[in-house]
């Protein structure tokens, strides 16, 4: 069975919110909320709270990455410094720990920052295309709310969405 | 780069010059200074100037303070004699070098690791390795390292001047840190030597350039290592010891005349000056 | 009308779109000033680099440093640049962590301003170098000949903190500026429509992302505020890992982050006004906000001289010979009025910013801050150049003032520093579109949410029939800082 995906436009938060919740009351047929995908410009605490749990996991390769840049830091400026002690400087040991750790807090920043930028474009499905169904209203102040939907349903979810003060639907295939 | 040798050895790695350091000193050269004896005449400099090709940079620059004297003699005067212009008599003088210090702080500070301590516990400075960046001289409580502002060479030894440079060592460009190094091309020509001949080094059996030119014999170079060498034999004799600043010597003997420059800072120098002694009223 | 309302850093009723085409026309088609400037920045530039050519061909006694100066103004100036780079870091990263709504409006150029003062110290460590072609060795790079770089100098920890913290917050400003990039992608044309579209890395704003982003920028904002205290803590250890008077301090890294915080926001101030009047953003960066950034401002400044007399205190109780003579050297000798007058600029002038009129008042405060930084210059230069002229060995105690040679190259970093900054105003937004948006949205609720509260109280008094019922004035979210 085919699908089509719509884009349904609204005025503000207000207006898309109550078709949010329409959706997660049950009583549109054929779409969940855990479906909706909602397009903003701006960030809106209660997006979060409207579509339900949706996890975030970025902070876990930011611990990993942090974790690795302090280990690799210490074992790399250890084994070099090992292999090169020909010129213990100043009274000071092969190894001196104190002037490590500098270097080995700079490392667990540089490589947790990294990480955690890569899990982010990772993650949040950036680096590839938009795809058509976008509207450039979306960076100006209006709301979008994105849907599959199945071909038997296509009609009666674009009436419910116009029904609810939606500016503009579009849709593509899928 | 072996994580092998990191994990067994990390102990010794981690010893400091307070628990034993991680040299092993074939030979520790110093000097003892006798500012009794100096007459301040400069030829200790002269000498430097000639064995160690430092280039003669003019007064402009000598002005300028971008002088080269690896080994200078500074003067100094008591406030009271010191009147006006520089007083016509009363100057102490000190020659003063690289103090070749156990612990150096310049060490420590070059990023490129240009300045290093050699087996014979002098402070070498690798010139090919040294990227200028000028912090191992001002990390310097003694202020002896030389800074290579300008490309001396080029008009310092005017044709034929040029024909006079020690062929044992480089001319040195523009960018690098230089400074005294105990005549280390001497050193080196000493101790192949012996290694050749299969014998120790003998004490006097070569000199520094300045203490060769001493004509008062104010300055005695030796290995302090050695317990027989004339240097080792004049620190025993004033109580002044290798390492960190821990010993007192008796106060009251007046015989005592040694010490190190700036040796409250822990920086374990090489050389021991003997105080001078004067009787003002003469 | 409230106490809110009067003090709100925005007005929240502007158009999402008005936003939009605001930030958009300050980027486009730059003025005759915008080229005069430009002209100037260049010939700056050009000062510097004909010095700089100069120097490299001839050495550094080019640039008149001798024996006991062995560094002067290169480094003094570098320590002045990486100061100011912390200010955007302090205003992004801790007034986002604790939601101090006001930095929006004003962080995307005061982030800028730590990205572009940071490439311009950079410049400062290189130009010193006596063979500045082999600066690669202070890497740490794998060369068959096991050679490595001293990891125990501060000058390779500057190395690794200053490119850490380069790409750090480089790439801070870069994803604080990817929605903006959509917008931007969105409603211009011709080459910027092409160079919006690669460099919004295909943003929808969909809640994914969104949520995905607030965290990454939480995360990174987390781990900017101890890097950018580490740099300069970094940097303070160039002198504090030494064993010079003067210079082997143990409050110097505190001292340092102080002084770096308030050059940096003295120079967001100075920002602050130019773009305000240039760029005609009065709806944008409010008087309100100049204000709290004065506040700001003054309260870093009296942390600063706390620790300058800290410093002065450790130094006289201490009672070492050395560090004490210098100090007294500072205070009466050769070098007194440039003490005096950064002790002045730096600890008295900051004083006048008590006066709500002056923070109000924009060419008052424009000449402030300029002070202010002119001070903060005398400090690193005193912190750079008594130590060398007056340390332990008397011998070598020498007075030297920096040639024209130096004077160049750092007039020439101020071009630089601009010319990058006048590229960015026109080829980035120097406001945040997007955190406006937010700022506006909330900003809305919460004064509908007052006036329901207002309703509410006057109800209730008209019920007990008590004249004067009190507004609860200030609602957390507004008075941010």
């Amino acid at each position: 069975m085919s699908k089509h995906r719509l884009l349904a436009m609204f005025k503000d938060f207000d207006d898309a919110f109550v078709v949010v919740d329409k959706i997660k009351a049950k009583s549109v047929s054929g779409v969940a909320v855990e479906d909706i995908n909602m397009m903003s410009p701006i960030e809106h605490p209660e997006i979060d709270e409207k579509l339900g749990h949706r996890p975030v996991n970025i902070q876990y390769f930011t611990l990993m990455g942090a974790i690795f840049g302090i280990t690799f830091g210490f074992f790399f400026l250890t084994s070099a410094q090992a292999s090169f002690f020909l010129q213990p400087q100043g009274g000071k040991p092969v190894v001196p720990l104190p002037t490590n750790f500098v270097l080995m807090y700079e490392m667990l920043i540089f490589f947790g920052i990294w990480t955690t930028v890569f899990a982010f474009l990772g993650m949040s499905k950036l680096l590839r295309p938009r795809g058509t169904l976008y509207s450039e209203k979306l960076t100006v102040d209006e709301i979008g709310i994105v849907l599959e939907v199945d071909d038997d349903n296509l009609d009666s979810v674009k009436d419910f969405f116009k029904s609810n003060k939606a500016l503009e639907i579009r849709e593509e295939k899928v | 780069m072996s994580l092998k040798n990191v994990l067994e050895n990390f102990s010794y790695f981690r010893q400091d010059a307070e628990s034993g350091g991680t040299h092993k000193y074939e030979h520790r050269f110093g000097m003892a200074i006798d500012l009794d004896i100096c007459t301040g005449c400069n030829s200790c400099s002269t000498a430097c100037y000639a064995e160690n090709n430092l280039p003669v940079v003019g007064k402009e620059r000598f002005e300028k303070g971008q002088a080269m004297h690896w080994m200078r003699i500074e003067r100094y005067w008591d406030e009271q004699e010191f009147e006006g212009d520089f007083a016509e008599q009363g100057a102490k003088f000190m020659p003063m070098l690289c103090q070749q210090c156990g612990a150096a702080t310049c060490e420590p500070v070059c990023p490129v690791a240009a300045t290093y301590h050699t087996p014979d516990g002098l402070n070498a400075q690798v010139y090919n390795r040294c990227i200028g960046s000028r912090f191992c001289s001002n990390n310097c409580p003694f202020r002896v390292r030389y800074f290579n502002f300008w490309s001396y060479y080029e008009d310092s030894w005017p044709e034929p001047l040029n024909m006079q440079l020690n062929p044992d060592l480089s001319v040195r460009d523009k960018g690098v840190m230089e400074k005294c190094t105990f005549c280390i091309q001497r050193i080196r020509v000493a101790k192949d030597t012996t290694q050749r001949e299969e014998r120790p080094l003998k004490d006097g059996e070569f000199l520094t350039a300045c203490a060769q030119a001493c004509p008062t014999n104010a300055i005695v170079f030796g290995d302090t290592m050695d317990p027989d060498s004339n240097v080792s034999k004049l620190w025993m004799k004033h109580q002044v010891q290798r390492g960190p600043f821990t010993h007192k010597k008796e106060k009251a003997n007046e015989e005592l005349r040694g010490y190190r420059v700036f040796e409250e800072l822990n920086v374990d120098p090489s050389i021991m000056y003997l105080e001078r002694v004067r009787d003002t009223e003469v | 009308m409230s106490q809110v309302i009067q003090d709100k850093i925005i007005d929240e009723k502007l158009e999402w779109s008005r936003i939009n085409s605001d930030v958009i026309a300050s980027m486009q088609a730059p003025r005759k000033a915008y080229w005069i400037t430009f002209a100037v920045c260049v010939s700056m530039l050009a000062c510097a680099i004909a010095a700089e050519m100069y120097q490299y061909k001839m050495g550094l006694g080019a640039a008149a440093l001798n024996n006991p100066h062995m560094w002067d103004m290169y480094i003094a100036t570098f320590v002045f640049w990486i100061g100011m780079s912390h200010a955007g870091t302090l205003l992004s990263a801790i007034l986002h962590i604790i939601h101090a709504q006001w930095r929006k409006p004003i962080y995307r150029f005061a982030e800028a301003m730590t990205t572009f003062s940071l490439m311009t110290a950079g410049f400062f460590p290189m130009i010193h170098l006596g063979r500045v072609w082999n600066l690669y060795w202070v890497l740490p790079y794998v060369s068959d000949r096991g050679i490595w770089p001293n990891f125990r100098s501060p000058l390779v920890w500057d190395a690794f903190a200053i490119s850490t913290y380069l790409s750090a917050s480089a790439l801070f400003l870069f994803i604080g500026l990817i929605p903006d990039m959509a917008i931007l992608r969105d409603h211009t044309t011709g080459w910027r429509k092409k160079l919006y579209g690669i460099l919004c890395l295909g943003w929808r704003g969909d809640d994914r992302q969104w949520r995905n982003f607030r965290r990454t920028y939480m995360l990174m904002a987390c781990f900017l505020i101890p890097l950018a205290i580490s740099v300069h803590s970094i940097v303070s250890s160039d002198f504090a890992m030494s064993i010079m008077p003067g210079w082997h301090i143990t409050t110097f890294p505190p001292y340092f982050v102080a002084g770096a915080l308030y050059s940096g926001c003295a120079a967001i101030m100075t920002l602050f006004v130019c773009l305000r009047y240039f760029f005609r953003m009065e709806a944008y960066m409010t008087t309100n906000i100049m204000e709290k950034t004065c506040k700001l401002t003054f309260a870093i400044a009296m942390v600063w001289s706390y620790l300058n007399l800290v410093e002065f205190a450790a130094t006289w109780y201490g009672h070492n010979l050395y560090d004490k003579e210098l100090l007294l050297q500072k205070a009466y000798g050769p070098y007194a009025p440039i003490f005096w007058a950064m002790l002045f600029c730096g600890s008295v002038v900051p004083f006048a910013l008590c006066f709500q009129k002056l923070r109000r008042h924009m060419p008052s405060v424009f000449v402030l801050s300029i002070v202010l930084q002119l001070g903060m210059y005398l400090e690193r230069w005193m912190i750079v150049a008594p130590t060398l002229s007056l340390a332990h060995q008397p011998h070598q105690w020498d007075i030297l003032w920096g040639s024209v040679i130096q004077w160049a190259i750092v007039f020439g970093s101020f071009g630089w520093f601009g010319i990058l900054f006048l590229i960015f105003v026109k080829v980035f937004p120097c406001v945040s579109m997007y955190e406006v948006k937010e700022l506006c949205f909330h900003l809305k609720h919460e004064i509908e949410e007052e006036e329901l509260e207002k309703k509410h109280a006057q109800q209730k008094a008209g019920v007990r029939q008590q004249s004067g019922g009190t507004v609860p004035s200030g609602s957390a979210g507004l008075e941010g800082a």
